[in-house]
């Protein structure tokens, strides 16, 4: 499979994750208050549209100025697995041991919500390091 | 042991920038001053293209350096 149609692939599943997200808002914003406002798949959509139109420009520019130069091989993948082995130890045993501290505390319930923004978190903060890795 | 590199040297004498190496190649300018740095060493792949980019036999682009340990 070449770079460019795994490329193409990747914008199809990232646009299709972000529209189907989209509508599962549209769905539980219904659920909670019974009205299912579908007038939310226009900035949905436009939003979605626009801002790969606009991760297509900055690309295009880039390309402009740097030449046909790519933007990651194979130091950037090797670096990028380093970088996420040391990560999934770092998230296994620090959330492992926050789990035991606030145990200890005497919390013995989490609420869900809290959850998804630890995890929400962690995702941003391996997004980013990623990002940072990949141009070292 | 480590590994050393020429690549700077024979670069520069056929005056090559890294940017244009870099197209050719199609890996980044980091690389390839990481690599010149002797701070990463290519994969087989990428060495053997380099081999064949400055058209040099591989012990002139790359040797190791045997002041850093004896062989076992």
């Amino acid at each position: 499979m070449t770079v460019k149609r795994l490329q193409i692939i990747s914008w199809i599943v990232i646009i299709g994750c972000m529209l189907i997200g989209g509508l599962l808002a549209i769905y539980l914003i219904g659920k909670e208050t019974g009205v299912y406002d579908y007038e939310l798949l226009f900035p949905i959509t436009i939003g979605t549209v626009g801002g790969f139109l606009i991760f297509l420009a900055i690309s295009r520019l880039k390309k402009k100025r740097n030449g046909n130069v790519p933007d990651f091989d194979e130091r950037s993948v090797s670096l990028i697995k380093k970088y996420l082995m040391i990560s999934l130890y770092v998230i296994l045993f620090g959330s492992g041991a926050a789990l035991i501290i606030v145990y200890a505390m005497g919390i013995k319930y989490i609420e869900t919500g809290l959850l998804m923004i630890y995890l929400f978190s962690l995702y941003i903060i391996l997004g980013l390091g990623t990002l940072v890795v990949k141009r070292l | 042991m480590k590994v050393i590199n020429h690549i700077k040297e024979i670069r520069l004498k056929k005056g090559i920038t890294q940017v244009q190496m870099a197209e050719d190649l199609q890996i980044t300018r980091q690389t390839i001053n990481a690599i010149e740095k002797n701070k990463y060493n290519p994969s087989l792949e990428l060495a053997l293209k380099l081999i064949k980019y400055f058209d040099v036999p591989i012990e002139e682009l790359f040797y190791l350096d045997e002041t850093k340990g004896e062989i076992k």
